[in-house]
C-alpha cells in the first residue's frame, strides 16, 4: 500500500505557524511577562521574579478570587440545573422542531451581547419592568433593587452563558440510544433509576463540558459585573481589566491571567480522567 | 402521560426561549418611544431610528463590526478548512499538539486570550486599529473552523485525494473537486460559527483595538453607563436583518422545488450575488463616510462635550474630527504611554502636570488662539501649568456631596465629609469611583492635605475608607450616577459640580455641598500632544472650543462651570440661577488643586484603592 503523499505539507506550512503565532504566541508572552517587573509608571522590567503571584496571595486578591469563585458556582449551578433540562428536551424534539429551537438559540448572538445586557438594565432598573409587573401582581410592594447587586450580575452571566451549556448537553443527548431506556425500563427499572443510571451517565460529559466552557469563563466577564453589577462586584477579570487599563500593571494582570489558565487546564485535566475522554463534548475532535 | 410529559417539556423550552429574547423584545419596545424614557412608553415615534441614522459613531461601527466579521470569516474559513485537512494527514504527535493548542482559545476565558493578543501586539510594536482587530479576529475565530471541519475530514476515506491524483488531477483540484464537497457541511456550520463570534465579540476587541476603532460592541459599552435609546432602535434593526435573512434563506428551498434543478442553481447564484452586492454597497455606504480629509483626534472624559460642537468644527474646517472618550485620568495616560496617538487631549491638573513632566506636550501657541483673551482671570496660570504654556482651560469646578433634601437631615449635613459615613444613610449612597477623589475625600475628612505623601496619613485615610465601605455598603459608581441621582435612586453621592449642576436641574429634590473641610478645586484643560500632526487644526480646534457661542452651547449641554466669562455670566443669571454647585468656591482656604504624585506614591494610592474596591 502506498503511503499518502505528504507533499502538500510544505503548503500547509505557513498555517501552522499562524495557528501558533497567533494562539499559543499570546499564551507563552502572558506566562513569561507573568515573571517580569511593572517599571512605575509604565512598561515592564525583564527580571524574573515571582512577586506577582505572591501579591495574589494578599488577603484582598484573594477575596477577589474567592468572590468570583463564588459567583462562578453559583451562577454554573443555576446553568446546569436550567440548561440540562433544556438540552435534553431539546434532543427530544421532533427533527423539524430541533432545528428550529437550534436556530432560537443561535439567533441572539446575532444580536450583540452588549445590547442584550442593556435590555436587562431596561428590565431590572429600579421603575423598571420587572418592578412593576411585580407590584402590579402585588407580590411586591416597594421596587426591588436588583440592578447593580449579586443577583442581577447572576441573572447576566446565566444569560451570556446557558447557550453553552444547553448546546453541550443537546449535543450529547442527542447521540443517546434511546432504545438503551427503554430496556432499562423493560428490565424493571422506575423511570427515575432509569434516568439516573442510563441517561444521566450518557449525558454526563455533555454536562462536564458544558460546565467547562461556563464556570471559568464566567470569571473573566469583567463587562457583566460592570454594567449591570454596577463595580460593586469585583471578578478577576474586573481586576485583570483595571490593571491593564488604568493600574497599568502588566505583569500583575498577566500573572492573574495565567491562574485562570491553569485553572481551566485543570479542569480539562479532570474532565479527561472522569469521562475517559479526549474530546469535549459538543467540539468536534478525538 | 406520554403527552403530558411533551407538553411539559415543550412548555419548559418556551419559557427558557422567552428569557433569551425578552431583553431584546424590551430594546424593540422602546425603540420605538417618543421620549427618552426606558420606563414609560409615551407614544410612538421613529425618532431614534432618525437619530441612528445620525450618528455617525454607530454607523461607523456598524461598519467595523460588519467587515472585520466578513473579512475574519472568510480568511478563518480558508485557513481553518486547510489546516484541518492537513492535520489529518501530520504525524500523530503533531496533530495532538496542534489540537491542544487549537482548542485554548475556545476554551480559556476570553479575557486571557484578550489580553494575550494585546500584549503581543503592543510588543512587535503595532499600533492598535482596526488590522490588529482583524487579526485577533481571525486567531480566534480559525479554532472554532478547526473544530467544525476536522471531525468531517476524519470522516473521509483518505484515498479519496490519491485516486483523484491517480486520474490525473492536481493536489489542488483534488483539494477543491473532490474533498471541499465532502465536508462542505462543516465547513459552512464553522463559517456560521466564526461569523457569529467575531460579530458578537466583546473582550477581545476591547484590548485589542484602538485610535477610534470600534466595533458596535465597544460604542454600546461606552454608552451604557447613560440612557441612550439610539442602541435599542440598533437593536431593532439588527433583529429584523437576520429574520430577513433567515426568511430569505428558508424560502429558497421552497422556490427552488417548484423550478427545475436548472433554475435551482441559478437561483441560488442570483440570490447568493444580491445578498454579497447589498452587503458591499452598505459597507461602501458606510465606509464612505471617512475619506482624504484632514483628520483631528481629541481624546475627552466622557459625557463631557456637547457633540454637535465637533459637526460644527468639521463643516467649518473642513475636516473629520475622530472623537474618544475616557473613564479616567489615568485610563487616558495608560493609552497614550502604550503609543496611541491623539492630537488634543482634555485631562485633569495633576494629570497635565505629569504629562508635562514626562514630556508629552507640546507648547500651545497663543498667537493662534485670538478666543484666549475670552476665558475668565480665575482659571489661568494655576500651580499645575503656570503661565498656561501647555494648557488651555476647559472646565473647572469642585467635587461635593450631592444630597436629597427631603431625605437628608440639615444638622447631619454639618459633619461635611463624615456625612458619608453617618451610618442613618447605609446603602443609600454613590461614591466615585475614582482614586483621587475618594482618598481627597478621607484625607480631608481627616483634615491632612489631599495631596499628602506622608504614608501615615494615607494609611489613615485607607483605613477610613474601609470603614467607610464596611459600615455604609456605597456602590462605587461611574457616570451612571447622573441618571440614578436624577430618577431618585439614592439620597447622597459624591459628584463632581458640573454633574450636579445638571442634574439639580433636573431633580429639584437635590442640593449640592462641598465641605467646609475642603474639597478638590480642578481644572480641566485642552493640551495639544507632542506627537500631534495637525497643530494648525488642533490650534484651531482650541480656539473654536473657547469662543463665546460654543463655550454657552457646551455648558448648557454638559451643566459644566465654562472657563469663558460670557458663557459663565450667562448661566449664572439663566438656566443655573441658584445652583450652588455652579459657581466653585474660590474662598475656602482648605480647597486644593491636585498635584504630581511621585511613581512610588502614586503606585501605593493604586494599590490601596483597588484593595479598598475588592474588599
Amino acid at each position: 500500500m502506498r503511503k499518502p503523499k505528504n507533499g502538500g505539507v510544505w503548503m500547509i506550512l505557513p498555517l501552522y505557524l499562524f495557528t501558533i503565532a497567533f494562539v499559543a504566541g499570546p499564551l507563552i508572552y502572558v506566562v513569561a511577562l507573568s515573571f517580569a517587573t511593572a517599571n512605575e509608571g509604565y512598561g515592564v522590567t525583564w527580571s524574573l521574579t515571582t512577586a506577582n503571584y505572591t501579591r495574589i496571595l494578599e488577603p484582598v486578591y484573594m477575596k477577589t478570587f474567592v468572590q468570583s469563585f463564588q459567583l462562578a458556582l453559583t451562577s454554573t449551578v443555576l446553568n446546569c440545573l436550567i440548561g440540562y433540562p433544556f438540552g435534553y428536551y431539546m434532543a427530544r424534539l421532533p427533527d423539524k422542531q430541533k432545528k428550529r429551537a437550534m436556530i432560537a438559540i443561535m439567533l441572539p448572538f446575532w444580536v450583540n451581547s452588549l445590547i442584550r445586557l442593556y435590555g436587562w438594565i431596561i428590565i431590572l432598573q429600579k421603575k423598571g419592568m420587572l418592578n412593576h409587573v411585580l407590584q402590579s401582581l402585588h407580590l411586591i410592594d416597594k421596587p426591588l433593587k436588583i440592578l447593580y447587586s449579586y443577583p442581577a450580575v447572576v441573572i447576566g452571566m446565566i444569560y451570556v452563558l446557558l447557550p453553552f451549556m444547553v448546546l453541550s448537553v443537546y449535543s450529547s443527548a442527542e447521540k443517546l440510544d434511546w432504545s438503551l431506556i427503554e430496556a432499562a425500563r423493560d428490565l424493571g427499572a422506575s423511570g427515575t433509576k432509569a434516568f439516573w443510571t442510563v441517561t444521566f451517565r450518557l449525558t454526563m460529559p455533555g454536562l462536564l463540558s458544558g460546565i467547562i466552557l461556563t464556570f471559568i469563563p464566567s470569571m473573566g466577564l469583567f463587562f457583566i459585573a460592570d454594567i449591570l453589577g454596577g463595580n460593586k462586584i469585583v471578578l478577576v477579570g474586573s481586576l485583570i481589566q483595571e490593571q491593564m487599563t488604568r493600574g497599568s500593571n502588566w505583569p500583575f494582570a498577566a500573572a492573574l491571567a495565567v491562574i485562570l489558565l491553569v485553572m481551566t487546564t485543570l479542569m480539562i485535566a479532570l474532565y479527561r480522567k472522569l469521562t475517559n475522554a479526549k474530546k469535549l463534548e459538543g467540539m468536534g475532535w478525538e | 402521560m406520554k403527552k403530558k410529559k411533551s407538553f411539559f417539556a415543550r412548555f419548559y423550552v418556551v419559557i427558557c426561549l422567552a428569557f433569551f429574547y425578552l431583553p431584546i423584545l424590551v430594546t424593540m419596545f422602546f425603540s420605538f418611544n417618543s421620549s427618552k424614557s426606558l420606563t414609560r412608553f409615551t407614544g410612538f415615534s421613529l425618532r431614534w431610528y432618525n437619530e441612528l441614522l445620525q450618528n455617525v459613531e454607530i454607523s461607523k461601527a456598524v461598519y467595523v463590526s460588519l467587515s472585520i466579521a466578513v473579512m475574519a470569516t472568510v480568511i478563518s474559513t480558508v485557513l481553518g478548512t486547510i489546516t484541518a485537512i492537513g492535520l489529518t494527514r501530520s504525524r500523530k504527535i503533531v496533530k495532538e499538539i496542534l489540537l491542544n493548542v487549537n482548542n485554548m482559545p475556545i476554551l480559556n476565558p476570553e479575557i486571557v486570550t484578550a489580553i494575550g493578543l494585546m500584549l503581543l501586539f503592543s510588543s512587535i510594536g503595532m499600533r492598535k486599529g482596526y488590522v490588529t482587530m482583524l487579526l485577533a479576529h481571525i486567531a480566534f475565530c480559525t479554532p472554532y473552523v478547526i473544530t467544525s471541519v476536522y471531525p468531517k475530514v476524519r470522516s473521509l476515506d483518505p484515498n479519496l485525494a490519491n485516486a483523484a491524483m491517480d486520474l490525473g488531477a492536481t493536489p489542488f483540484q483534488a483539494l477543491i473537486k473532490v474533498i471541499v464537497p465532502l465536508i462542505k457541511e462543516g465547513i459552512f456550520a464553522g463559517a456560521l460559527l466564526a461569523f457569529t463570534m467575531s460579530f458578537d465579540d466583546f473582550v477581545i476587541s476591547y484590548f485589542v483595538s484602538g485610535n477610534g476603532v470600534k466595533n458596535i460592541s465597544i460604542v454600546v459599552y461606552n454608552m451604557t453607563k447613560r440612557i441612550n435609546p439610539t442602541i435599542n432602535a440598533l437593536s431593532t434593526i439588527v433583529i429584523v436583518v437576520i429574520i430577513i435573512v433567515l426568511v430569505v434563506v428558508n424560502l429558497i428551498p421552497l422556490l427552488a422545488r417548484k423550478n427545475t434543478v436548472n433554475m435551482n442553481h441559478r437561483l441560488h447564484h442570483v440570490i447568493g450575488l444580491a445578498a454579497a452586492a447589498v452587503l458591499i454597497g452598505v459597507m461602501i455606504w458606510l465606509g464612505a463616510a471617512t475619506n482624504g480629509k484632514h483628520v483631528l483626534k481629541v481624546y475627552n472624559a466622557g459625557e463631557y462635550m456637547d457633540l454637535s460642537l465637533l459637526e460644527q468644527f468639521e463643516e467649518e474646517n473642513d475636516c473629520q474630527v475622530v472623537y474618544e472618550t475616557f473613564e479616567s485620568n489615568e485610563m487616558m495616560y495608560t493609552k497614550l504611554a502604550a503609543g496611541e496617538t491623539y492630537d488634543v487631549l482634555i485631562p485633569s491638573d495633576y494629570m497635565i502636570e505629569r504629562l508635562i513632566k514626562e514630556e508629552y506636550l507640546q507648547y500651545i501657541d497663543w498667537n493662534l488662539i485670538p478666543n484666549k483673551k475670552n476665558l475668565m482671570e480665575d482659571v489661568q496660570n494655576k500651580s499645575y501649568d503656570p503661565g498656561n504654556r501647555y494648557s488651555c482651560p476647559y472646565f473647572w469646578g469642585t467635587v461635593g456631596i450631592l444630597y436629597d433634601k427631603t431625605v437628608v437631615d440639615p444638622e447631619d449635613l454639618k459633619d461635611g465629609w463624615e456625612l458619608l459615613r453617618n451610618p442613618k444613610y447605609k446603602g443609600n449612597l454613590y461614591m466615585y469611583d475614582s482614586e483621587r477623589d475618594s482618598f481627597m475625600i478621607a484625607m480631608k475628612a481627616l483634615g491632612y492635605s489631599m495631596n499628602s505623601t506622608n504614608f501615615d496619613e494615607i494609611e489613615e485615610a485607607y483605613q477610613w475608607l474601609i470603614e467607610q465601605r464596611d459600615t455604609m455598603d456605597p456602590i462605587y459608581a461611574g457616570d451612571d450616577v447622573i441618571d440614578n441621582m436624577i430618577s431618585g435612586n439614592k439620597a447622597i453621592a459624591v459628584v463632581y459640580s458640573g454633574d450636579a449642576s445638571y442634574i439639580i436641574s433636573e431633580n429639584e429634590n437635590l442640593d449640592y455641598l462641598t465641605p467646609d473641610q475642603g474639597t478638590n478645586l480642578w481644572y480641566d484643560a485642552m493640551v495639544i500632544t507632542r506627537d500631534c500632526s495637525e497643530t494648525d487644526l488642533a490650534h484651531a480646534f482650541i480656539d473654536f472650543m473657547i469662543s463665546e457661542e460654543s463655550a454657552l452651547s457646551n455648558t448648557e449641554e454638559v451643566g459644566y462651570t465654562p472657563t469663558v466669562e460670557s458663557a459663565f455670566e450667562e448661566m449664572k443669571e439663566g438656566d443655573y440661577a441658584g445652583v450652588s454647585s455652579y459657581i466653585p468656591d474660590t474662598e475656602n482656604p482648605n480647597n486644593e488643586i491636585f498635584g504630581y504624585q511621585e511613581p512610588k506614591v502614586k503606585q501605593h494610592y493604586a494599590e490601596l484603592w483597588t484593595k479598598v474596591k475588592a474588599q
